[in-house]
């Protein structure tokens, strides 16, 4: 029997930037049948979730699920303008959006303690959960490129305009966060409500973050800050 | 959450405890363990169970005060399936005043009713019976519905309201049923064929009927005089005479009861009471106090009158008499009849009660206890025997089904 190693609490922020409250625009669901959002990205139209046993695309304008794909989905999703990527148990699975045929599977950085996903210039950025680490890996191979630390559990992660968001998620407290790509310091931080975790998380390219709810079965759209 | 944890958790709630397993059987971090935890109580194995969910709730960190509340009420949980009472009711308080303020509402009614089947398995039946009614008009989701009017079934029963326990039954079985859960649903409908089964003999001069629990009640609520020779006391309607405790005034009543309408000799109750087939005056004088003793006890509902041969039991108003014996003979038989209240007693009060010796109750103990009709608390002098719950509470609900992590 391996002796436990106490799980350490996050060091404390000795962060220099102060903590905004998130604002919140609008919350979908919980859907049908679905407990828990462990991932999500957008293709432009919808709003792509995964939510254990299936994938759903939302509408965001009506909030309805437009399309279904049977394909578990048990932590982040990824969009590269063609594919969706999804990590189920400890791979990461290359899907075609319109059958949902996978058409790669490569295993995941974290084998299985993999969280949030996104995509940006030809990789893969997957967040590992209680390691508290975003990996860049080669969506061909799997190849893990590069590895950015931060100090908070990492559920979700996303790029826009050249920004990596990702978001936090320890008990009571949840954040996105901006972080330097190559130094991992924080440079933003948006505090979510007590009690409302970040599972997932996608920009829509424009004004806002899709954010995965957890066990609420929660979609949320979070209102980018822009300088 | 990461995606074997979530994998996991998926898998455990579709009741798949080897695909859950399968998927985190080698990590050690806090909500594998946990997992861990839940679905080796699923597989029985439940000291290895009880040991994860320690674990578990240990390594959860400073901030994650919700998980380690889950861990606390599951593993109290493996601790009631385990027959293990020992454990501090106040961390399941504390557990549940962190599930509260975390508006974890599910988690934290399921950890109420953690604590009122604690309760009954201890004995504590006024303690069970707040616990329940402080469920009162929430709303229950089904499989801990069922649990809730299990345990009120079983507190109707201990107090014989036989009707009560019986519509408590009905509405666990629709619970159970819609559940979904088919080892609840068993184990409900065993509970309620007990209520079909003799749970007493009513003896008179005609002789011996079986009577099931309603009837026994029915009598009860009839205003018949009732020697109880199952708990004993006497029963008239609602007034109770506990002698259970005071076996020379029970074995003097007894033997009056069984002689009514007629009365019994004095000698024949010196030597029921005392023992003794050579009584002496001293004999008679002690009769004559504890006639005494009895009387005043009986007073509100009957009369004890010398006779010119001794002594006769009349009960107050005309009412008719009845004599009630356990439904099998023999000294398992009365201290399971005792135990039936649901109090936890001790060894010497067992042997005080049936007028017997200590270590023949020991051994009686010793061979119920192996089949598993009563149960032990406590060690040496402090141990105490309770009879096991009528509904046995298997470890079916040992599915935190909302407990799975964030």
């Amino acid at each position: 029997m391996p002796i436990l190693t106490p799980q350490a609490d996050s060091p404390p922020d000795t962060l220099k930037v102060a903590a905004r409250p998130a604002q919140i625009a609008r919350e979908y669901g919980p859907f049908d049948g679905c407990s828990a959002v462990h991932g999500v990205t957008h293709d432009g139209d919808h709003v792509w979730a995964a939510v254990g046993e299936k994938l759903i695309a939302i509408d965001p304008d009506s909030g309805q699920v437009a399309r279904t794909l049977d394909h578990s989905g048990d932590a982040g999703t990824a969009f590269d303008g063609k594919h969706l990527y999804q990590i189920a148990e400890s791979r990461i699975d290359k899907i075609d959006p319109a059958n949902g045929r996978v058409l790669l599977s490569i295993p995941a950085p974290g084998k299985g303690s993999d969280s949030g996903m996104a995509w940006a210039d030809g990789s893969l950025w997957v967040g590992q959960y209680r390691e508290r680490k975003i990996h860049q890996v080669d969506p061909e191979t799997g190849r893990v490129l590069r590895t950015i630390e931060s100090n908070r559990f990492v559920t979700g992660v996303t790029w826009v305009e050249g920004e990596l968001w990702h978001g936090t998620w320890e008990g009571d407290e949840s954040e996105l966060r901006r972080i330097d790509p190559h130094s991992g310091d924080v440079k933003e931080r948006l505090r979510m409500p007590p009690g409302t975790g970040i599972s997932g998380l996608e920009s829509d390219r424009a004004d806002l973050f899709y954010c995965g709810g957890g066990g609420s079965g929660k979609l949320r759209a979070v209102k980018r800050p822009r300088a | 959450m990461d995606s074997l944890i979530a994998a996991s958790a998926r898998a455990l709630a579709a009741g798949d405890a080897l695909n859950a397993l399968k998927r985190i059987s080698l990590r050690d971090d806090p909500p594998a363990l946990a997992l861990r935890g839940i679905a080796m109580a699923q597989l029985g194995e439940l000291p290895r169970s009880r040991e994860l969910l320690r674990r578990a709730a240990r390594a959860f960190g400073r901030h994650e005060e919700l998980s380690r509340a889950r861990c606390v009420v599951a593993e109290a949980e493996v601790a009631l399936a385990m027959r293990d009472l020992g454990g501090a009711p106040r961390t399941l308080s504390a557990a549940v005043a962190s599930l509260e303020a975390h508006a974890d509402h599910a988690n934290a009614l399921h950890a109420h009713l953690v604590g009122a089947r604690r309760h009954l398995l201890l004995g504590q039946l006024d303690k069970a019976a707040d616990a329940l009614q402080a469920l009162d008009g929430r709303a229950l989701p089904h499989p801990l519905r069922a649990i809730a009017e299990l345990v009120s079934a079983e507190l109707a029963l201990r107090s014989l309201h036989t009707a009560d326990a019986r519509a408590a039954l009905a509405r666990a079985q629709a619970a159970a049923e819609r559940a979904g859960v088919p080892a609840l649903v068993a184990e409900i409908a065993e509970a309620r064929g007990s209520l079909d089964r003799p749970a007493a003999r009513r003896v008179d001069s005609t002789g011996e009927t079986p009577l099931r629990l309603d009837e026994v009640e029915a009598l009860f609520d009839a205003g018949t005089l009732v020697l109880d020779a199952c708990r004993h006391g006497l029963r008239a309607g609602t007034r109770w005479v506990p002698l259970a405790r005071r076996p020379i005034l029970f074995s003097l009543a007894r033997a009056l009861a069984d002689a009514w309408p007629g009365d019994v000799p004095r000698d024949a109750l010196i030597e029921h009471a005392f023992r003794t087939r050579r009584p002496d005056e001293t004999h008679r004088a002690r009769l004559r106090v504890e006639i005494g003793r009895l009387r005043k006890l009986v007073a509100p509902m009957a009369r004890i009158d010398a006779t010119s041969r001794g002594f006769a039991l009349t009960p107050l108003s005309g009412r008719p008499l009845a004599v009630l014996v356990p439904p099998i003979d023999g000294e398992q038989a009365s201290l399971q009849a005792l135990l039936a209240d649901g109090a936890a007693w001790s060894t010497s009060a067992l042997a005080l009660a049936l007028d017997t010796s200590q270590r023949t109750v020991q051994r009686a103990l010793a061979e119920l206890e192996a089949a598993g009709r009563v149960r032990a608390i406590g060690r040496a002098r402090a141990q105490r025997w309770l009879a096991p719950p009528l509904a046995g509470f298997t470890t079916i609900l040992l599915l935190p089904s909302s407990l799975p992590l964030a």
